[in-house]
């Protein structure tokens, strides 16, 4: 308990924020089920709180409904929780295959043949004359909705899809840049003079010193993929209707916010409160493991 | 004989990535659900008149044939036409929007650029001070803020409760054009000037500590000159290589403002082209997007090494 204060006196965002997170998580988790026995009506068993209207729409905020019901009367904190349960999955799911992506191939890059890491490289290279999210929307143009209707998360699959294939570059080029680095050093000579063999310099010596970074660096990018998703759902190509996203949330508020402006207030809230979380336990952990960062 | 060689290597750089996005945008039009002679051709066309335009097309040549027609096209400004309505070619639509785009993004790209080096110097020189603190803390919450989260809280502010600027781009314009891109624009350039500040605080705090600022200052130099000749002059180099990689956050980004205050732009026209599965718009939108952010910061690199001999030596 004194450790735990003496940190937040250390580092007051980094508490914030990784307590904010796990709250988050909490909420997305349960939220929407918790929600949807709460205002279930009697005898009606089709009724889902997320998708299915309760009352008229904009009902007040701070009545039955706590934060009021949207432009089609569904209750807006329902559809707040299922849009974070939305994010979260997108987010996680798209770094897991960034970092597997990624360090495969920043680990190529310096221990393949010459032709091999070359073209990888190259490819790395080109994938960065790519403006931000300008792929990701070329690509989810090639991807017809239909297609995927059936597979597990077929919704999300061509928003996680297109940023699975623009988050990973970054991530080799930063692996790229350490293992060279590490590669030279007195630990890895060692071990390789005593016989080890490549697989097991990277796995064993190379990698465990890089997931502290590596972590560090998923929490920026996944609060980078999250705000991506919502600008792709904001546009209106990212999740589908009715899927609840906070960036389609956001996009039907401002289609009515000449009459009902607090509507905007609480996906915009959420949204910014959970990208400045991202970064604030994201640079806490740098700080951790990098020293040199501060 | 080294500037000339680092500029070819830059250039040799560009060509590269303007090749990878070409490539890229025609695998995506290989990919993309419909098949163009087809919806070109109408439903009730005979399998004939299919045939007929698929051959005109060169859509029945293996697919380097394919390619190597489709980037000579795109260099002669003929990028298809659209498959809905009129079949409208896309070079007309480019040409309708693309100047939008371009000069949101340019108008926001200077903004950002002089807000961020005046108060990037100032918070230097008052380093660890009340003026640095406040524009600091400013700056960190610019980068952070996502677009869509300023747009509604300054519309609220400017549109709705003191009602001075209009909420939405109109086709019959009211006011000069001035206020329908003044909002847009001041959102848009939010992140690049935050970036641009924070940026342009660390290069001048890491300048005025070097050596020559303290002869100078030795030598009596005057307060302002040896800010604005000496040290801002040397501080803004880094600066310029982030207003080429920010152009391309703007042109995209500007896709976010266009949609939130429906002014007719490229970033209009490829959602719109995305929602009709209408490919040759998408790929033409993003294969000029990509080539105006390539260019862009290929003329950074190239005048890089030409204003900045310590790079002219260390690079090459």
């Amino acid at each position: 308990m004194k450790k735990l204060l003496a940190f937040t006196k250390k580092d007051p965002l980094f508490v914030l924020g990784a307590t904010f997170l796990v709250l988050l998580v909490i909420f997305a988790t349960f939220g929407p089920n918790i929600r949807n026995a709460m205002i279930h009506p009697a005898g009606n068993s089709n009724f889902y709180a997320v998708y299915d209207p309760v009352s008229g729409p904009h009902e007040v905020v701070g009545g039955k409904y706590l934060l009021g019901t949207d432009e089609q009367g569904r209750d807006v904190i329902s559809r707040i929780a299922a849009g974070a349960r939305i994010s979260l999955t997108v987010g996680f799911i798209v770094e897991i295959i960034a970092l597997v992506v990624g360090v495969t191939i920043g680990v190529l890059g310096v221990f393949a043949p010459k032709w091999l890491s070359m073209i990888l490289m190259r490819f790395t290279d080109g994938m960065f004359a790519f403006p931000d999210i300008l792929l990701a929307v070329l690509i989810i143009g090639t991807i017809p909705p239909t297609k995927l209707a059936n597979v597990p998360l077929g919704k999300l699959m061509p928003v996680i899809i297109a940023l699975s294939i623009t988050a990973w570059p970054s991530i080799a080029r930063l692996v790229k840049g350490q293992v060279a680095t590490l590669k030279d050093r007195e630990f890895v000579i060692g071990a390789k003079a005593s016989g080890a063999s490549t697989f097991y310099l990277v796995t064993r010596h190379i990698l465990p010193q890089l997931t502290g970074i590596l972590l560090a660096i998923s929490m920026i990018d996944i609060a980078g993929t999250i705000l991506a998703e919502s600008t792709l759902s904001f546009l209106g190509i990212g999740v589908q209707a009715p899927e609840p996203s906070w960036g389609s949330m956001i996009n039907s508020a401002r289609e009515g916010m000449g009459s009902y402006p607090v509507a905007l207030v609480w996906p915009c809230l959420i949204l910014s409160l959970t990208v400045f979380s991202l970064n604030f336990v994201g640079d806490g952990l740098r700080a951790m493991f990098d020293p040199k960062s501060k | 004989m080294r500037l000339v060689k680092a500029i070819l290597l830059r250039l040799l750089f560009g060509a590269f990535s303007l090749f990878f996005i070409s490539f890229v945008t025609f695998v995506a039009g290989e990919f993309a659900p419909g098949d163009p002679a087809t919806i070109i051709a109408g439903e009730k066309a005979s399998l004939e008149t299919v045939q007929q335009i698929r051959h005109n097309l060169g859509l029945d040549q293996p697919w380097p044939g394919r390619y190597a027609r489709y980037v000579s096209n795109a260099v002669h400004g003929d990028f298809g036409v659209s498959y809905y309505g009129t079949h409208e070619p896309v070079k007309d639509i480019l040409a309708r929007t693309v100047p939008m785009t371009v000069k949101l993004a340019t108008q926001a790209m200077v903004l950002a650029a002089a807000f961020g080096i005046i108060f990037g110097t100032i918070a230097a020189v008052y380093q660890r001070r009340f003026a640095d603190r406040t524009i600091l803390t400013l700056s960190t919450l610019g980068v952070t803020t996502p677009n869509f989260v300023l747009g509604p809280i300054l519309v609220y502010i400017f549109c709705l409760k003191m009602d001075v600027l209009p909420l939405t781009w109109s086709t019959t314009l009211v006011a000069p054009e001035f206020y329908y891109f003044l909002l847009p624009v001041v959102i848009l350039s939010s992140r690049p000037a935050a970036l641009i500040t924070r940026l342009t605080r660390a290069s001048m705090i890491d300048t005025l500590d070097q050596e020559f600022i303290r002869t100078a200052t030795a030598k009596g130099v005057p307060r302002r000159r040896l800010l604005f000749k000496h040290a801002l002059r040397n501080a803004i180099l880094p600066v310029i290589t982030t207003i080429g990689t920010s152009f391309g956050f703007l042109l995209t980004g500007s896709f976010v403002i266009e949609r939130y205050f429906l002014m007719p732009g490229l970033g209009s026209a490829v959602i719109e082209g995305i929602q009709q599965i209408n490919m040759p718009v998408v790929q033409a939108g993003v294969l000029v997007t990509g080539a105006m952010f390539i260019f862009l910061n290929l003329a950074v690199d190239i005048l890089q090494p030409i204003l900045d001999p310590r790079i002219r030596e260390s690079q090459v």
